[in-house]
């Protein structure tokens, strides 16, 4: 009884496993359709050669033991590890065949050291026709790193170094170049060139002669050659003499050939001696009591390594000592003083020229005085300090300074080509400046004799943007404005339509 | 019905066909497979049938006048899935069954080709994609095919010698990219084991009887078990991870059945322990080969002696009437499989509980 019921319960489990299976087939068989209409394509492999074929190359792979790995608890062996073997062996298999030692992959591997090289150089030459220096060197780097034995290269590299001005290192790699290949005209006249703007002259002036000898017909060469010479026929070749000249330094490279200290303490020792212009003595500090600090030209190397010391800086006005001062508006006065009051020497005459600037509108006789006695002091002095002003800024400046002077003023205008007042002021004169300046050239029509008036007139109304201010001009403006182009035409005997002309700019 | 774990074996589907049939297998990648056979008239097919929900439906048939006797996609990728056959006349094909066309064909085999298979066509670092055949005329071919017309390896007796006819061969020990070993078996119960990497013989013994059919339990890795079936109900299973200078691989015989020839015997892909023997009575059987505690001891002399396992035979049931000439278990389902027999019928086979063994 047991045993039958064991049977069938065995059966119906195998029913249920056996339907439970279909189902799943079922659905692998949908699954398959679709992941078998997803397998289009093709399909790259990366398979072993054919038999036959590998067979003839088999003695050369013959079976070699993979060197056996030390295991990391392996103390004493990894002690005896050569880890800089080891790196260079991966190196070189990055490099290319391991077989170094024989010595056709040897060869084959320069040639594709040059074949690198050479395209690098062509990169090279490429950007050099672009003018672009930086890139063009570092693709002579490169290709001098692959094959460090092209002349070509370090030319090449030279003229990029020329170009960026670096002359130093044009001239090492030309030098370079010229060790490799001693005939390599084109090199030498690039050190030539280097070393004619380093002031070897010599030096360059021989390269030139060894361009020549290999070119006679090179005119370049020639010319550059005869350049030189005029050069150092005029300069004294004696005091542009490098120790480059030397031939035992001709083959060495100079990267770091600072001029030398014999060269710095010949070159003052000399013109001393002559007549020194003021220019030269003012920067040699000659008679006066301070030390002149000079530029270092020392290259960074050769430098002290002291900390720099810190200089108070002292201003001092060019070619005068510091006890005669440039003259201010304090002395005018002073003189001035001196000449009303006799000799006073006093520490209040700021004070008494300020009282006599205050009463100057007021009393007219003294004004009289006072004015005819400027003018004086200003022709000797005022004018001899000013300058004529090349910018409105400049002109400003001086104008407020002498604001409350109109004698000042007035001389300093007269001092002014009026045909340049348009450029002085471009467009930044204002309406009150204006004003200012036709109450200084109104009230001093004698002081503009030669200069005329009218030529004063015709200056302003060119400045820019004239028309704008012309409209602001106040009824006083336009009555000193009709004084003046009456005396324009009495005096200064202007035409009919000058005056006309300068009556409409004025707007009058 | 010892236990309830017992796999079962069920035919799922039977498909008569009328004419012989001699080989069956599945299209890589795909619920189809291919039926290889001949026409009375003489003259071959191949047949592609697809399972659909319990029933066959058959997508294809190319005729060739020459009957094709075995075929294989072991050399060919499972998206190319490029068939490989060998027929009456000596002549190796590989067809494109997409298109119905051969892109390969050579004939340097003089008489039929008994056996084939391939291997590398869609496993990563396990050498190039080859195909070996066993023919009547005595010879084994391994063949690549990139390279047309001519064999890659050739093994045959030495001039002089009787030629034997080779019934069995397969591949296997291909591990890596340069090792290979073929496998044949012949009529007078030789069996010879070629190693392609040095192509030599590297070992050889004579079962008694033909060899039928001959299989390593994985093609793909170190060798580990070969099977080689024989006539009079007879089946080896050879050890082969240890070879002994003197005595060989340890082999396990199983003579119980008496059954008549074991036509074919496979393993099934997911499980290399296990392996199906299909015998001239129509029956199968599921074997499970049960390794040793110890797989070698060393002898007296000091040499490594490999010791046999024992087999338990898991489920028999007789499916069909003939013997059963093929059959092959499919790589992407575990438990189905396809079969042929000589009663003309195709049978799509059932094993459940495979995966509790």
């Amino acid at each position: 009884m047991d045993k039958v019921y064991k049977i069938q319960r065995q059966a119906r489990d195998n029913v249920n496993t056996l339907q439970t299976y279909l189902t799943d087939l079922q659905n692998w068989e949908i699954e398959m359709k679709r992941k078998e209409a997803a397998l289009n394509g093709d399909f790259v492999q990366d398979l072993p050669p054919v038999r036959s074929k590998a067979r003839k190359d088999k003695p050369v792979q013959v079976k070699k033991q993979p060197e056996k790995r030390i295991t990391g608890s392996d103390y004493s062996a990894w002690a005896k590890f050569d880890v800089n073997k080891a790196c260079e062996e991966v190196d070189m298999a990055d490099l290319g065949p391991v077989s170094l030692d024989s010595k056709k992959s040897q060869s084959a591997k320069a040639e594709k050291l040059k074949e690198e090289g050479r395209y690098e150089k062509e990169r090279g030459n490429n950007f050099v026709k672009q003018e672009k220096w930086d890139e063009a060197i570092s693709c002579y780097n490169r290709a001098i790193e692959l094959v460090k034995d092209d002349a070509i290269f370090y030319a090449n590299r030279g003229l990029c170094y020329l170009k960026k001005d670096s002359l130093h290192q044009a001239e090492t790699d030309c030098t370079e170049a010229l060790r490799l290949e001693p005939t390599y005209v084109k090199a030498l006249q690039r050190r030539a060139t280097a070393r004619e703007r380093l002031g070897s002259l010599r030096a360059a002036s021989r390269d030139l002669a060894a361009v020549l000898l290999h070119e006679p017909h090179n005119a370049a060469a020639r010319r550059q050659l005869e350049a030189i010479k005029a050069r150092m026929g005029t300069k004294g070749a004696k005091s542009k003499s490098s120790p480059l000249s030397t031939p035992t330094n001709e083959s060495k490279p100079v990267v770091t050939n600072p001029p030398s200290p014999a060269k710095i303490v010949e070159l003052p020792s000399e013109p001393v001696k002559k007549e020194l212009s003021p220019l030269e003595k003012w920067r040699n500090g000659v008679g006066e009591n301070i030390t002149v600090i000079r530029p270092v030209k020392k290259p960074p190397h050769l430098r002290s390594r002291r900390a720099l010391k810190h200089v108070p800086i002292q201003e001092v006005p060019l070619g005068r000592n510091a006890h005669d001062k440039a003259p201010t508006r304090m002395k005018i006065i002073e003189i001035n003083d001196n000449m009303s009051h006799g000799d006073s020497n006093n520490n209040d005459s700021n004070k008494i020229t300020e009282k006599i600037i205050e009463t100057t509108p007021h009393c007219d006789g003294d004004k009289k005085i006072n004015m005819k006695i400027t003018e004086h002091v200003n022709v000797n002095e005022v004018v001899q300090n000013m300058v004529p002003p090349v910018n409105s800024v400049q002109f400003m400046a001086e104008w407020k300074y002498l604001k409350g002077n109109n004698h000042a003023r007035s001389d300093y205008l007269s001092i002014i080509e009026p045909t340049k007042l348009p450029s002085i002021f471009e467009n930044a004169l204002e309406s009150d400046v204006l004003s200012e300046l036709l109450y200084t050239l109104c009230n001093n029509k004698d002081k503009f004799r030669n200069k005329t008036i009218s030529a004063y007139l015709k200056g302003l109304c060119k400045v820019k943007r004239f028309s704008a201010l012309a409209m602001f001009l106040t009824n006083s403006d336009k009555n000193l404005l009709n004084d003046m182009l009456s005396h324009c035409k009495d005096v200064e005997n202007l035409s009919d339509n000058e005056i006309a002309d300068l009556t409409n700019k004025y707007e009058l | 019905m010892e236990n309830g774990d017992t796999p079962q074996i069920i035919t799922h589907i039977e498909h008569n066909l009328n004419h012989c049939l001699f080989d069956c297998k599945w299209i890589p990648c795909s619920a189809k497979f291919v039926v290889i056979g001949s026409l009375p008239k003489g003259s071959g097919t191949l047949e592609i049938f697809e399972i659909n929900s319990g029933e066959l439906r058959k997508i294809k048939e190319i005729e060739r006048p020459n009957s094709f006797k075995c075929g294989t996609f072991g050399a060919s990728s499972d998206i190319e899935r490029k068939l490989a056959t060998g027929d009456f006349k000596g002549a190796l094909e590989i067809w494109d069954l997409e298109k119905s066309g051969q892109i390969y064909i050579t004939k340097e085999h003089t008489d039929i080709i008994n056996s084939i298979d391939g291997m590398g066509g869609n496993t990563l670092n396990c050498g190039a994609p080859e195909i070996v055949t066993g023919s009547r005329d005595g010879t084994v071919k391994v063949w690549d095919p990139r390279q047309r017309g001519k064999p890659v390896a050739n093994m045959q007796p030495v001039q002089g010698e009787t030629r034997r006819d080779c019934w069995a061969v397969a591949f296997g020990n291909s591990f890596n990219d340069a090792e290979r070993i073929v496998i044949a078996g012949y009529d007078n119960g030789d069996l010879k084991m070629f190693d392609l990497r040095t192509m030599s013989l590297r070992w050889e013994c004579n079962l008694k009887n033909g060899v039928c059919y001959t299989e390593f339990d994985r093609k793909d890795i170190p060798m580990n078990k070969l099977v080689a079936t024989t006539l009079e109900g007879k089946f080896h299973v050879f050890d082969l991870r240890t070879q002994n200078p003197s005595k060989g691989f340890a082999q396990v015989l199983d003579n119980s059945s008496k059954s008549g020839t074991i036509w074919v015997a496979r393993h099934v892909p997911q499980n290399r322990d296990l392996f199906l023997t299909c015998a001239g009575n129509g029956q199968v059987s599921l074997w499970k080969y049960e390794y040793p505690e110890q797989r070698y001891h060393v002898d007296s002399q000091g040499v490594a002696v490999g010791v046999p396992g024992k087999l338990r035979r898991l489920q028999r049931m007789v499916i069909s009437s003939q013997p059963i000439n093929s059959l092959e278990w499919n790589r992407d389902h575990l438990g189905l499989a396809v079969a042929t027999a000589y009663d003309q019928y195709v049978r799509v086979l059932v094993t459940t509980k495979l995966n509790l063994q």
